[in-house]
């Protein structure tokens, strides 16, 4: 079997993230112009993306359909989900670390 | 899997009398508890999840809820036979007339994977998005290209450094060989797939982890999703790497930093001491006079990088005092006692 593997931050048009998450560029673009997702520096007049985008844009669409948020909404809810999650994982290795002193 | 299925009122906490709104109500309540999106890798919340979404999707179609209201568990098995009950389907229902039975989820389109260690599904990604679950079905007929599916992969701290190559078992979501993704078979639902074109198939995948990865780093895996429908693009894999903690390195970004306790005595002097790399052990100069906190720095010691380079080392110094000490240690701390002038409080 071929094995590839691809940086995430390989930079996307509006056009092939558009087609990835199944939604219209003009969707894409908008939320780029808007600041919702993270779009990399071009020199192009529409926003080049990276390609990790297509995943939290995925979970926007779904946030959306299955809560009724908004993708701005959705946004903040996911950039807080990431938070929440570094910060488990931080305490854990804390935890973890204040363990290893007491024994 | 086979699992057994609740009564889809039960499912959403509402009564067999409540209105589409309440139904939807209780569905977003629940869902804003145990959405996979909410809760990355908690299985048991993805387990209710689906039920809730099973449950939803089946109650918030008139007609399906009807179905489900009327021969519970088989509304399915009637609905693909055109209507006609399958023999004996009163049987499963239970003395208070809740519709409860066994349900086989492998027909369903979870994207479930397992059996590689440390690999773990944690949701599904589905292409189109706005409208509700009822138009899955008609989603997936205008869609144009396979499903992307997401999973979280976990790997030590060696793994993530070293890159190598990974076996995942997994299940994804393949043309229905019977009906070629049409969901039908002349004019019925086909019985293969229970309509939904395509049917979970198990697959074995080598994935190439590259060299240098991080905690919560994404690798993409083209077409290594579910397939498309008639011959479409399959969808792409989206592995979510986690890294389990080490018991020795703490990870800052592409540095690791461990402690290293040294007696009283190697700190004032100065010694060389063996140290613990993610490569091997390599020798460390601790400099006279070091401080319990003072970090040292081995260079080019930390973590691949992923774009080449690497990290540093950081050996984080902690200086211990024996519990017990013999007598002649007792005499040879008085005498350092009566001789030093170190006075550990000053400017304090």
């Amino acid at each position: 079997m071929e094995l590839r593997d691809f940086d995430m931050d390989e930079p996307l048009t509006c056009e092939v993230v558009a087609e990835r998450i199944g939604a219209r560029r003009s969707l894409v673009v908008r939320l780029a112009r808007a600041g919702v997702i993270e779009t990399l520096e071009s020199e192009s007049s529409e926003p080049l993306l990276p390609s990790h985008v297509v995943v939290k844009l995925r979970r926007m669409q779904r946030l959306r359909r299955d809560l009724g948020v908004n993708y701005s909404g959705a946004a903040v809810i996911l950039d807080l989900v990431e938070r929440i999650e570094l910060l488990n994982r931080e305490l854990i290795e804390i935890r973890g670390r204040t363990l290893d002193h007491e024994r | 899997m086979a699992a057994k299925t609740r009564d889809y009122y039960e499912v959403l906490g509402v009564s067999r009398t409540a209105s589409a709104d309440e139904i939807k109500t209780a569905y977003r309540k629940l869902a804003r508890k145990f959405h996979p999106d909410l809760n990355p890798g908690d299985k048991a919340a993805e387990e209710r999840f689906k039920e809730l979404q099973e449950a939803y999707d089946t109650l918030s179609d008139k007609e399906n809820r009807e179905l489900f209201d009327k021969y519970g568990e088989n509304w399915k098995a009637v609905k693909q036979g055109g209507g006609q009950p399958p023999p004996g389907w009163e049987g499963a229902r239970t003395a208070s007339g809740s519709p409860t039975g066994g349900f086989d989820f492998s027909g369903f389109d979870f994207g479930g994977m397992g059996g590689a260690a440390g690999f773990d599904i944690f949701e599904e990604m589905f292409s189109g998005g706005g409208s509700g679950r009822a138009g899955r079905g008609r989603q997936r007929a205008r869609r144009e290209r396979g499903e992307d599916v997401e999973a979280q992969l976990e790997l030590s701290l060696e793994e993530a450094h070293r890159g190598g190559r990974r076996t995942l078992q997994m299940q994804t979501a393949e043309t229905c060989p019977t009906c070629n993704g049409t969901g039908q078979v002349g004019d019925k639902p086909c019985q293969t797939c229970g309509g939904s074109g395509q049917v979970l198939k198990p697959k074995t995948i080598e994935v190439n982890i590259p060299a240098g990865v991080r905690d919560g780093s994404t690798v993409r895996l083209a077409g290594q999703g579910g397939s498309g429908v008639n011959g479409t693009q399959p969808g792409d894999l989206y592995l979510h790497i986690r890294l389990r903690p080490h018991p020795v390195f703490a990870v800052r970004g592409d540095d690791l930093e461990i402690e290293l306790p040294i007696a009283p005595w190697e700190a004032v002097l100065g010694t060389k001491v063996e140290v613990p790399t993610i490569d091997g052990r390599v020798d460390l100069t601790i400099p006279a006079g070091a401080q319990s906190g003072q970090r040292l720095r081995l260079r080019g010691q930390g973590l691949n990088k992923r774009k080449g380079g690497r990290g540093d080392e950081y050996v984080r110094l902690k200086i211990v005092v024996p519990k017990d000490i013999g007598a002649e240690e007792r005499r040879l701390y008085e005498e350092l006692k009566q001789v030093s002038k170190f006075d550990a409080r000053k400017g304090r």
